[in-house]
């Protein structure tokens, strides 16, 4: 019985050690690039996502500065669902299915990487903020409005839609469960009907 | 797609003669279907032809067998609902007659009826659908099917500013197929496959038509060989043609798509283990009307001359696959190795984005080891993709988006005593973001890293404890002098005792207790241009669980949530290094459930459910402020689930609940409203 314990015990240290070997040679990939320190005058501030009002502001503070890490950390990393209005998916049939935080941040990142500067309004002047209660809320018809022009060409496209969004309390810290697109809006000076951003999301998605 | 097929020892069974037809029928069932479909992702036409042969030529025979085994005769069955939720109302009702004929044949005939009504929106959906379809079962020597539909569907929208649009579509379409599954011929083993089908749409949205009539024809064929015992090389040859009208805004212009596929595949079962290499290759052309778009892809006709808004556009795109995969067994080491290569490129002639070319290779390593109480896997993944883009017009490209994933993963599982169980995890893993030439400034790497310790052990089999202790790191870095001001690592910890005790076979009681601390150290926070301070975080909750089972008709669930948080920021520093932190805002959220759940009558539940939650917060700051919120719901429901009649004809399916709700986020339309989901059903 001794021997066959201590032949055990030599079987789980080669695994350990074997583990452990893995650990160190993954520990040698996985060092991030060093980053510049910031220039002056060129400072993105995010406010701490201590509230649903904090975290819906910082996805403005994002796409104006084009800086795709603001936007994610406001994605729940636990669960996110993205649900287009009829019209986007009409446009862009089956592109939404599964829409989750990995296509999020991948649709963010394609949408900034590809030399655009954005004008965003998050949220209309007349929405009221409810106050957070317990471990979710929700916000319903929240309208927003967000104009992308092209470095390339610059054309301008402005995207204004209303939205259900469901914000979810997760460690210590609210994020975006739930972005419910529910229809287009009109601009409001010329009264054109301007598409939601499920648009500009099937738009990067699908190609 | 995995060859796990195991032709040596299935060959045995089945004889010398019969291994070579094994082995090409599984050949055919794993050639390329996946490869089939990265080709033709943004284009339906071809994909239908080609990406699923196999599969598709097997359900067309299973559906040849089934209605072999039905009786002949006629089925009709009638259905009608109605569903509720805070979002819609929606009626539907369908018809299916099914038709049962000599030698396998079977015709059956589909319609449905739905009608959406919005309660948050001004917003009603109807659609109408109508089908028929016949399968020609063994009448023709080819596994024949023609298709028949129609599908209409008006959407009216009037949005918050009064804009009423109305979307509206009308198609029909009627389709034949036909194919010939595992026939011989020189030598080899094929499946073919034609197909024809003939589309007539009309489509408003916002006062502007756009319709097409378009015909398409297709023809599939794969062939497999097996050159020697364990090996099989399978091709396939794919081709469609698509002729017809566009009408777009006003512009008519005739609109085409041609398109091919090439594919080839080497499957192998031998010493070396199992595995396949499989290559493919297709383009298509595609002629068409469509809305003028920007460098970004973007529709884009705002202050475009009205004669300008439409554009003949001309689509084309090459796309190659490689995929390898291979899965070796020694003794209990089992490994699997995956590795891939694709690349595509999509030119628009007349659209501003030109040439967009995108390549991906990606490498999966999987090792798993058994021994005794010990269980590990090791896993290391790498990914490497890029995109460019050549504007149109433009002299040179636009510069390379590379993005690089790498990812390593160790799981050990083991069985410290009886009843005693401990597993381990670590997991770290990079992802980097890198613009060639610089050409935008949104470079960035991000880091993470798990580790996660859980032991867990059942005493004599009434209690069940578990105590789970976890790390975890991540590291966000945008690279870039222009967006690294908020570069952070936040390191996070959490501890999490619990138990469930089965105190009676009536009663349970589920306790779990967790704390929660993350501190976040802004990597550039000692910069005056950095207004950023390090913080931390930390949060406790006790969650406890009643559940009561008197007897076989009633549940009882009562569940509590003691939630305490705070959040500080670090105020200063001394010499030595220790931190001083300022709490800034401190909350309590007390949440409590209670459902219960009755069964009336067999088929019928009753179900009632509640809950109320307080949270208090307090936020210090120059002024200390003090909020409490209320919120809460009481829902009230049952479930019936009937039929009657000898053979059960009648059908009845009832969801019904009221739902009134309370707190600060509800609004007028989620205080008070039903949710159900009833319907009916006959069988004759």
């Amino acid at each position: 019985m001794a021997q066959v314990a201590v032949l055990m015990r030599a079987r789980v240290m080669r695994a350990v050690m074997a583990a452990l070997g893995c650990l160190l040679a993954g520990g040698c990939l996985f060092a991030p690039r060093v980053a510049e320190p910031p220039a002056t005058g060129e400072i993105v501030r995010y406010l701490e996502q201590l509230s649903p009002a904090d975290v819906w502001d910082n996805l403005e503070t994002s796409a104006e500065a084009t800086h795709a890490p603001g936007w994610e950390a406001a994605i729940s990393q636990t669960s996110f669902t993205y649900v287009p209005d009829d019209a986007a998916e009409n446009q862009y049939p089956g592109v939404f299915t599964g829409w989750d935080r990995e296509r999020e941040l991948s649709f963010i990142n394609a949408l900034y990487n590809s030399d655009v500067t954005i004008v965003a309004r998050m949220r209309n002047l007349e929405f009221v903020v409810p106050p957070s209660s317990g471990s979710e809320s929700l916000w319903e018809g929240v309208i927003y409005d967000v104009t992308v022009t092209s470095g390339v060409d610059a054309s301008t496209v402005r995207y204004r839609g209303s939205a259900d969004i469901t914000f979810s309390l997760e460690g210590n810290f609210w994020y975006i469960s739930r972005w419910v697109d529910l229809e287009p809006e009109s601009d409001p000076v010329s009264g054109q009907l301007l598409s939601t951003m499920g648009v500009l999301r099937g738009n990067f998605a699908s190609k | 797609m995995r060859a796990t097929f195991q032709p040596c020892v299935r060959s045995r069974r089945l004889g010398p003669r019969s291994a070579p037809t094994f082995l090409f029928v599984l050949a055919l069932a794993c050639a390329s279907a996946p490869t089939a479909r990265a080709q033709f992702d943004d284009d339906g036409a071809p994909a239908d032809s080609s990406a699923t042969p196999p599969t598709g030529y097997g359900s067309a025979d299973s559906t040849g067998t089934s209605a072999q085994t039905a009786a002949l005769g006629l089925t009709v069955e009638p259905k009608a609902g109605v569903k509720a939720n805070v979002a819609q109302f929606t009626y539907y009702s369908d018809w299916l007659t099914t038709v049962n004929l000599a030698r396998a044949a079977k015709a059956t005939q589909t319609f449905n009826w739905s009608r959406d009504e919005y309660r948050k929106q001004d917003k009603t959906v109807e659609n109408r659908k109508g089908g028929l379809n016949y399968n020609f079962g063994e009448q023709l020597p080819l596994v024949t099917v023609i298709d028949g539909s129609w599908n209409w569907s008006e959407d009216r929208t009037t949005n918050s500013a009064g804009f009423a649009n109305l979307y509206k579509v009308d198609n029909k379409l009627v389709s034949l197929s036909a194919s010939r599954y595992k026939f011989m011929g020189l030598g080899l083993l094929h499946s073919a496959k034609l197909g024809a089908n003939f589309t007539d749409q009309a489509s408003l949205n916002q006062n502007q038509r756009n319709d097409f009539r378009e015909g398409t024809a297709s023809a599939n064929v794969q062939s497999g060989w097996a050159p020697a015992r364990g090996v099989i090389v399978a091709g396939r040859l794919g081709g469609t043609a698509t002729d017809g009208t566009r009408l777009l805004a006003g512009l008519t212009s005739p609109s085409s798509a041609y398109g091919d596929s090439v594919g080839i595949g080497v499957y192998f079962n031998r010493g070396i283990g199992t595995g396949f290499i499989q290559m493919s290759r297709s383009n298509f052309e595609r002629k068409y009307l469509e809305f003028r778009r920007n460098a970004n892809g973007l529709i884009d006709t705002v202050g475009v001359r009205e004669d300008e808004k439409v554009v003949n556009e001309l689509e084309t795109k090459d796309a190659l696959t490689l995929n390898f995969e291979h899965t070796f067994r020694i003794g209990r080491l089992r490994g699997v190795t995956k590795a891939s290569h694709t690349t595509d490129d999509l030119s628009y002639a007349v659209g501003v984005s030109g040439l967009k070319e995108r390549s991906a290779d990606a490498a999966n390593l999987t090792v798993t080891y058994d021994a005794g109480n010990d269980s590990v896997a090791v896993v290391y993944r790498y990914g490497w993709r890029w995109d460019d883009q050549r504007i149109r017009a433009a002299t040179s490209s636009r510069g390379r988006q590379y993005v690089q994933e790498r990812d390593f993963q160790v799981n050990w599982y083991r069985t410290l005593f009886e009843a005693t169980k401990l597993s381990l995890q670590y997991h770290e893993g990079l992802t980097q973001d890198i613009a060639e030439k610089r050409f935008n400034e949104n470079d960035k790497d991000r880091l993470q890293l798990d580790f996660s310790g859980r032991v867990e052990r059942l005493w004599a089999g009434r209690l069940r404890s578990a105590m789970v202790f976890s790390y975890r790191q991540s590291e966000d870095a945008s690279i870039r002098g222009t967006s690294s001001s908020n570069n952070n690592r936040k390191d996070s910890y959490e501890l999490t005792p619990g138990y469930t005790w089965y105190l009676a076979p009536w009663f349970t009681l589920d306790q779990n207790y967790r704390v929660y601390i993350q501190y976040t150290d802004y990597l550039f926070s000692y910069l005056p241009t950095v207004t950023r301070l390090d913080d931390y975080n930390k949060r406790g909750d006790l969650t406890t669980k009643v559940t009561f089972v008197p007897n076989q008709r009633l549940t009882i669930t009562i569940r509590h949530d003691f939630n305490r948080r705070f959040n500080a920021a670090k105020t200063t520093e001394d010499a030595a290094g220790s931190s001083f932190y300022d709490r800034n805002l401190e909350q309590d959220i007390s949440r409590i459930d209670l459902d219960l759940k009755y069964i009336a009558a067999p088929g019928v539940t009753l179900e009632v459910g509640t809950y109320r939650t307080r949270d208090d917060k307090t936020s210090i700051g120059r002024t200390t402020s003090e909020t409490r919120t209320d919120s809460g719901d009481l829902v009230v429901g049952s479930r019936v689930d009937r039929s009657w009649g000898a053979q059960q004809q009648f059908q009845v399916s009832a969801m019904v609940k009221k739902i009134n709700a309370f707190g600060p986020s509800v609004t007028a339309s989620s205080s008070d409203y039903w949710e159900a989901d009833v319907w009916l059903k006959w069988l004759f």
